[in-house]
C-alpha cells in the first residue's frame, strides 16, 4: 500500500486553513481585528523606525518648540523642538523591546518552575509557593527600584528587573494549568507506554500550559509597558536621551499647562497599545478556556 | 486493619501455570487531608492468559484504583502486583518503565484521555516512538486499521474533531500499538452513547482475539461484564466480597452485595413490574471509605448481617457447588472456582 | 396481568406537533422536530433516547424553561391540564411551576443549592405556593422527607446537601418536586448520575409516590431497561424525532422501528452466555445542526431504500396486526416498518 507521507500542497493548505480556524476561529468581532492592527503598526514601527522617512527624534530644532500637531509636522514638537511622531516610533521600540524580553524572562522562568512545581508537587512545590508569596507581598515598586538600582539603568538591565518581577505570576498560571493537564488520562497513558518525565512534560505538559502562558502574556505586556512608563516617570527608566513613551509623557508635564499634546499623545499612545494588549490576551485566553472547556 | 496473616496464600488465587498477572494483599490508601482512605485494601485475585476479568462494584469502591495499582500509577501502598512472577511493585526507574509497556490502559473518558493538541497519528505512535521500535508508519496504520479507522482520512486531524466512540476507537489504537499482553480498560464505555457502546465492546472482544489479549475490565454495568468476563470479581468498600466464574457468580451469587447488585439491574421485561417490591436487598448508604465499618464491611447495609459480622472479618471461603456435587467435591477435593467472603454465603 | 387501562382517564398533558429549533454557535440546532404524544392521569410515560437526541430540551420546553434568548422557534402546543402553556407569561408560568408541574434533574449534585439547609430548599416552595407557615411547613417537610425514604428526617432537615450522599440528594430533589403535589412530574434521567442499587431505590421511590398521589410522569432515561417496567407508554426519541410510541408491552412484544429494535439488540443481555456477539449499530448518532433530508436513522438504518434518504417518513398508526380485543394505539414514523417478529421476544 503506498503510504502518504508528503501530504499535497493542497491539503497543507486546507491544514494550514483549519488550523488558523481553530486559533482565531469565527466570530472575535472587529473591535479584535482593530486592537492586532494596532498592535501590528506598534510592532512595525518597532522594527523598521531606523528606516522610516522621519527626522532625528535626537534632534531639536528650536524653532519648533511646543509645536501643535498638524503644524509643520504631523503631530509637533516637545519641549525642545523634537519631532514627537519620530520620538514615539522610536519609543516604541524601548516599549515593545522591554516587554518582550521582560515577559519573556518572566514566561521561561516562571512557567517552568510552575510547571515543575505542578508535576511533582511535594516539598519543591511548597517551597516554591512560599517563596513567590514572599515576593507578592513586597511593594513591586520599592523592589523595581532596589533592583534597578543594583543593576544599573540600560535597557537590558530594565528588562531583566521588570521581567523578575513577573515570575511569581507566571509561576502560578503555570502550575495551575499544569495541574489540571496531569490529572488528564492522556499523562497516564504516556505514562504506561514507557514516556519519561522529560518526554512528558514537553510532549504533553507543555502544549497544553503554553497557550494559556502565551494569552496571559499578551496582558501581562500591557502591564509591563505600564511599568516601564512609571520607572521612566520616576526617571528611572533608559538613560535620557533616548526616547521612551514613559520619559515623553514625564517631559510633556512640565508643558501641561501651555501645550498638552506633549504629555497626551503618548499617554494616548500608551493606553491604545495597553488597551489592545489586553483586548487580545483576553480574547484569546477566553476562546482557549472554552476549547478546553469543549473537550 | 485486618486479622488476615499477610503470609499465607488466599484462597482465591490459582495455582496454573498460564496466570499472567496475579495480585497479592493489594492496599492502596491516600491521604486525604488529614485523613487515610483505604481505598483499596488486602485485595488478591489472578488473571489467565487469554481472560478477562471483569471487576464491578459500585461508584468508590476502588476499582479504578486497583486497575491504576497494577499499572504502579500510582504503586500500592502495600502488597505485590506479578506479571508474569515478576513483582512489578519491585521495579523502579528504568526496568519498571520497560516491562509495564507490555501492560496497557484505557479509559473512560475517551476524550479527555486523549491529547487535544496533538495529531491522531503522533498520538498512535506515540509509544513506537519512546521506544524507537522499527516500521512505526506500518505499524500505527496496522493498529489504526484494525479499530477501524481509516488512516488517511483520521491521522493528520486533532481529537476533538471525532466522537467519543472514535476517540476510544483512537485509544484502543494507541494502547494496542506496543503489543501488549495486558490491557486494563478502566469503564472503557460507560460515557458513550447507548448506540455506540455495542460497537466498541464488539471491537474489544475482536482486539482480544486478534492479539491475544489479556483483559482486566471494570464496569459499574453488569450485564456489560456479564457479556464481556470469564471471571468476575465484586468490590465493595475496598474489599473483594465475591469471585468466580461469570456464569457462577451471575446465576448463583453467594455474598448479599452481589445478589442486591443483580436485583438491581433494570430488567427488560415490561411484564416484571409486579414482582418487585420484595425484601429489601440493600439499606442505607455507602459507608465513608475513610471510616469503614468493623469486620464485614457491608455489614451496615446488609440484610443478613449478625453479630459475628461485626467482630470479625470474613475470610474467603469456596462457595458449596450444587448440591448434587457436593458431597462429591469434598470427597475429591475437586477446587470451586468460585470464592466469597461471607460469614453467611447464600 | 394486563396493562392498565387509562382510556377513560382525563387528558392531563397535550403535546402536538411540538418543534423547537434552538440558537447555537454552530447553527440552528433542531432539537425538538414535530413532536406530538398525550398523557393522562396518573399514567407514566417513559421517553427513551440517545444523548443529544432532544429529550432535555423538549422536558424544559413543557415547563418553558429554555431561555429566551437561546429559542430561535418555536411552534406548536402544549396544554397542560386544559391551559396552553406556550401562551402563559412568566408570572403565570411561576405559578404552575412546583404546583402543577415539577422536574427532576439529572444531576442530584448541581440541582440543590449548596448554601441553604435541606430545610430552606424544600420548604421554601410550600410556603411560596401553598401559603404554609414556617412551622407547619418545616413539619411538613420533615414529613416529605421521611415519605422518600431519608431516616432520621428530623435531624436530616437541618443538614446542608455535601452533608448528604448523592441518593440521599436525588430524594430530596424529588421531595422538593412532590411538596406541592403537582399533577405532572417530569423526570428528566433521574438516575443517571448514581449506582445500579441506588437507582432501584430511587425507581421505586419514584413509581410508588405516583401510584400514590396519581401523577402523571414523564421518565425521561437512555436505558431502555429503566422504562420497560416501570412506564406505561414509552416514546423513542432519535434526533429530536419521536419515532415510535406504544404502551410498553405492546413495544417490547412488537417493536416497528428499526431503531428501537436495533437499539434494543444492541444492548448487552444478563441471560445471554458470555462474550455473545453484540449487534452494533453502525455510524453514530447524527448531528442536529444540519438535518439531512429524508429520515434521521436512514445512514444507520439496515432496511433503508431509495424513499428513506429522500423523503421523511410521517408518524402513522401501526396497522394493527397485533390479536388483540383493543385496539392499543401504536404510533411509528417509518416507511418500512420492522414486521412484527421475535426480535422484541422479551427476556
Ligand atoms: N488520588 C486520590 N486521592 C485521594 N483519594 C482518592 C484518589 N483516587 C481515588 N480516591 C478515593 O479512593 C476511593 C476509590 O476510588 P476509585 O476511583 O478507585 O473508585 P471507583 O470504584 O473507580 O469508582 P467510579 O466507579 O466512580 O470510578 C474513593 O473513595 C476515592 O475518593
Ligand atoms: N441551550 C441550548 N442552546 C443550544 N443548543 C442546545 C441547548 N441545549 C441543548 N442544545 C442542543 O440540543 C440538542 C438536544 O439536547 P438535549 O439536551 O435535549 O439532549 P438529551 O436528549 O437530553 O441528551 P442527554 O441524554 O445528553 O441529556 C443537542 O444537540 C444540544 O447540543
Ligand atoms: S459477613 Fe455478614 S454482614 Fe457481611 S455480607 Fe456476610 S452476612 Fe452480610
Ligand atoms: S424510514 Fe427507512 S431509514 Fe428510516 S427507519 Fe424506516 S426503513 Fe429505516
Ligand atoms: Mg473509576
Ligand atoms: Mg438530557
Amino acid at each position: 500500500m503506498p503510504v502518504n507521507k508528503h501530504p499535497t500542497i493542497e491539503s497543507r493548505a486546507q491544514n494550514f486553513a483549519r488550523a488558523l480556524q481553530q486559533v482565531f476561529g469565527r466570530g472575535f468581532g472587529p473591535g479584535f481585528w482593530l486592537a492586532v492592527f494596532w498592535l501590528v503598526i506598534v510592532a512595525f514601527c518597532a522594527m523598521f523606525a531606523d528606516w522610516l522617512p522621519l527626522r532625528d527624534p535626537l534632534d531639536p530644532v528650536i524653532a519648533n518648540r511646543l509645536d501643535g500637531p498638524l503644524s509643520g509636522s504631523l503631530l509637533g514638537a516637545d519641549g525642545l523642538g523634537r519631532d514627537i511622531l519620530s520620538r514615539l516610533v522610536h519609543g516604541a521600540r524601548v516599549s515593545v523591546v522591554i516587554g518582550l524580553t521582560a515577559v519573556s524572562i518572566g514566561m521561561i522562568v516562571g512557567g517552568a518552575l510552575g510547571i515543575i512545581a505542578g508535576y511533582f508537587r511535594g516539598h519543591f512545590e511548597r517551597a516554591l509557593m512560599a517563596v513567590l508569596d514572599v515576593i507578592l507581598a513586597f511593594p513591586w515598586l520599592v523592589l523595581l527600584l532596589a533592583l534597578v538600582a543594583f543593576i544599573g539603568q540600560s535597557l537590558f538591565a530594565i528588562s531583566t528587573a521588570i521581567g523578575f518581577l513577573w515570575i511569581p505570576a507566571y509561576a502560578r498560571v503555570a502550575r495551575a494549568n499544569t495541574l489540571s493537564v496531569v490529572q488528564r488520562e492522556y499523562v497516564l497513558a504516556a505514562r504506561a507506554m514507557g514516556a519519561t518525565t522529560t518526554r512528558i512534560l514537553v510532549r504533553e505538559v507543555l502544549p497544553n500550559v503554553i497557550l494559556p502562558l502565551l494569552a496571559y502574556g499578551l496582558v501581562a505586556m500591557g502591564l509591563v509597558i505600564i511599568v516601564e512608563s512609571a520607572l521612566a516617570f520616576l526617571g528611572l527608566s533608559v538613560e535620557a536621551p533616548q526616547p521612551t513613551w514613559g520619559g515623553m509623557i514625564s517631559e510633556g508635564k512640565r508643558h501641561l499647562a501651555t501645550a498638552v499634546h506633549v504629555a497626551l499623545i503618548p499617554s494616548i499612545t500608551i493606553f491604545l497599545t495597553v488597551l489592545s494588549l489586553n483586548f487580545v490576551g483576553d480574547r484569546l485566553r477566553s476562546r482557549f478556556d472554552v476549547k478546553e472547556s469543549n473537550l | 486493619m485486618s486479622d488476615q496473616p499477610g503470609q499465607t496464600t488466599p484462597l482465591q488465587l490459582r495455582d496454573r501455570d498460564d496466570i499472567v498477572l496475579r495480585i497479592e494483599h493489594l492496599s492502596v490508601n491516600f491521604r486525604v487531608g488529614k485523613q487515610t482512605v483505604q481505598a483499596v485494601s488486602d485485595l488478591s485475585l489472578d488473571v489467565a492468559r487469554g481472560e478477562t476479568l471483569g471487576l464491578v462494584g459500585e461508584s468508590g469502591c476502588g476499582k479504578s484504583t486497583v486497575g491504576r495499582a497494577i499499572m504502579q500509577l500510582p504503586p500500592p501502598t502495600a502488597g505485590k502486583v506479578l506479571f508474569k512472577g515478576q513483582d512489578l511493585c519491585l521495579l523502579s526507574g528504568e526496568a519498571l518503565r520497560q516491562t509495564r509497556t507490555a501492560l496497557q490502559m484505557i479509559f473512560q473518558d475517551p476524550i479527555s484521555s486523549l491529547n487535544p493538541r496533538r495529531k491522531v497519528r503522533d498520538i498512535v505512535a506515540e509509544g513506537l516512538q519512546i521506544w524507537g521500535r522499527p516500521s512505526q508508519q506500518s505499524r500505527v496504520r496496522e493498529v489504526m486499521e484494525a479499530v477501524g479507522l481509516d488512516p488517511d482520512a483520521v491521522a493528520d486531524r486533532r481529537p476533538h474533531q471525532f466522537s467519543g466512540g472514535q476517540c476510544q476507537r483512537i485509544c484502543i489504537a494507541r494502547s494496542l500499538a506496543l503489543d501488549p499482553e495486558v490491557l486494563i480498560c478502566d469503564e472503557p464505555v460507560s460515557a458513550l452513547d447507548v448506540s455506540v457502546q455495542a460497537q466498541i465492546l464488539n471491537l474489544l472482544e475482536d482486539m482480544k482475539q486478534r492479539y491475544q489479549l489479556t483483559m482486566v475490565f471494570v464496569a459499574h454495568n453488569l450485564a456489560v461484564v456479564r457479556n464481556v468476563s470469564d471471571r468476575v470479581a465484586v468490590m465493595y468498600l475496598g474489599k473483594l466480597c465475591e469471585i468466580g466464574g461469570t456464569g457462577s457468580v451471575y446465576a448463583r451469587p453467594a455474598h448479599p452485595y452481589t445478589r442486591a447488585l443483580l436485583a438491581s439491574i433494570p430488567d427488560m421485561n415490561p411484564l416484571s413490574r409486579h414482582q418487585q417490591d420484595g425484601l429489601p436487598l440493600l439499606h442505607g448508604d455507602l459507608p465513608s471509605p475513610a471510616n469503614p465499618p468493623s469486620g464485614c464491611r457491608f455489614r451496615t447495609r446488609c440484610p443478613n448481617a449478625q453479630a459475628l459480622c461485626a467482630e470479625k472479618e470474613p475470610l474467603m471461603q469456596a462457595v458449596r457447588q450444587t448440591e448434587q456435587n457436593e458431597p462429591q467435591s469434598k470427597t475429591t477435593g475437586v477446587v470451586s472456582d468460585h470464592f466469597v467472603a461471607c460469614h453467611f454465603p447464600l | 396481568m394486563t396493562p392498565r387501562e387509562f382510556k377513560e382517564q382525563p387528558l392531563l398533558l397535550d403535546v402536538r406537533n411540538l418543534t423547537i429549533r434552538l440558537n447555537s454557535a454552530a447553527g440552528l440546532v433542531h432539537a425538538v422536530e414535530d413532536v406530538s404524544f398525550v398523557l393522562r392521569e396518573g399514567q407514566t410515560l417513559g421517553i427513551v433516547g440517545e444523548s443529544g437526541s432532544g429529550k432535555s430540551v423538549m422536558a424544559r420546553s413543557l415547563m418553558n424553561l429554555l431561555s429566551r434568548r437561546s429559542v430561535a422557534q418555536r411552534q406548536g402546543s402544549v396544554v397542560l391540564s386544559g391551559r396552553e402553556i406556550s401562551a402563559l407569561s412568566e408570572r403565570e408560568m411561576q405559578k404552575l411551576r412546583g404546583a402543577q408541574v415539577a422536574m427532576i434533574f439529572q444531576d442530584p449534585m448541581t440541582a440543590l443549592n449548596p448554601v441553604l439547609t435541606i430545610c430552606v430548599q424544600v420548604s421554601e416552595p410550600l410556603q411560596q405556593h401553598l401559603g404554609l407557615s414556617k412551622q407547619a411547613a418545616r413539619q411538613r417537610t420533615i414529613e416529605l422527607l421521611d415519605a422518600v425514604g431519608i431516616p432520621d428526617a428530623a435531624n436530616r432537615v437541618d443538614q446542608y446537601p455535601h452533608q448528604l450522599s448523592g441518593g440521599m440528594r436525588q430524594r430530596v430533589v424529588i421531595a422538593i418536586a412532590l411538596a406541592c403535589d403537582p399533577a405532572l412530574l417530569i423526570a428528566d434521567e433521574p438516575t443517571t448520575a448514581l449506582d445500579v442499587t441506588v437507582q432501584k431505590q430511587i425507581l421505586d421511590l419514584l413509581s410508588r409516590q405516583q401510584t400514590q398521589r396519581r401523577m402523571g410522569m414523564l421518565l425521561i432515561t437512555h436505558d431502555l431497561g429503566v422504562v420497560a417496567s416501570r412506564a406505561d407508554i414509552i416514546a423513542v426519541m432519535y434526533a429530536g424525532r419521536l419515532v415510535e410510541l406504544a404502551p410498553a408491552t405492546t413495544l417490547f412484544g412488537a417493536m416497528r422501528h428499526p431503531y428501537t429494535e436495533a437499539l434494543f439488540n444492541s444492548i448487552p443481555r444478563i441471560s445471554d452466555p458470555g462474550h455473545t456477539r453484540l449487534q452494533a449499530i453502525p455510524g453514530r448518532p447524527p448531528q442536529l445542526h444540519h438535518p439531512s433530508p429524508g429520515c434521521a436513522f436512514a445512514p444507520r438504518c439496515q432496511y433503508a431504500q431509495q424513499r428513506c434518504h429522500r423523503e421523511t417518513p410521517p408518524v402513522v398508526m401501526a396497522e394493527s396486526s397485533i390479536v388483540s380485543a383493543k385496539p392499543t394505539e401504536h404510533l411509528h414514523a417509518c416507511f418500512f416498518p420492522v414486521a412484527k417478529s421475535a426480535s422484541g421476544g422479551v427476556n
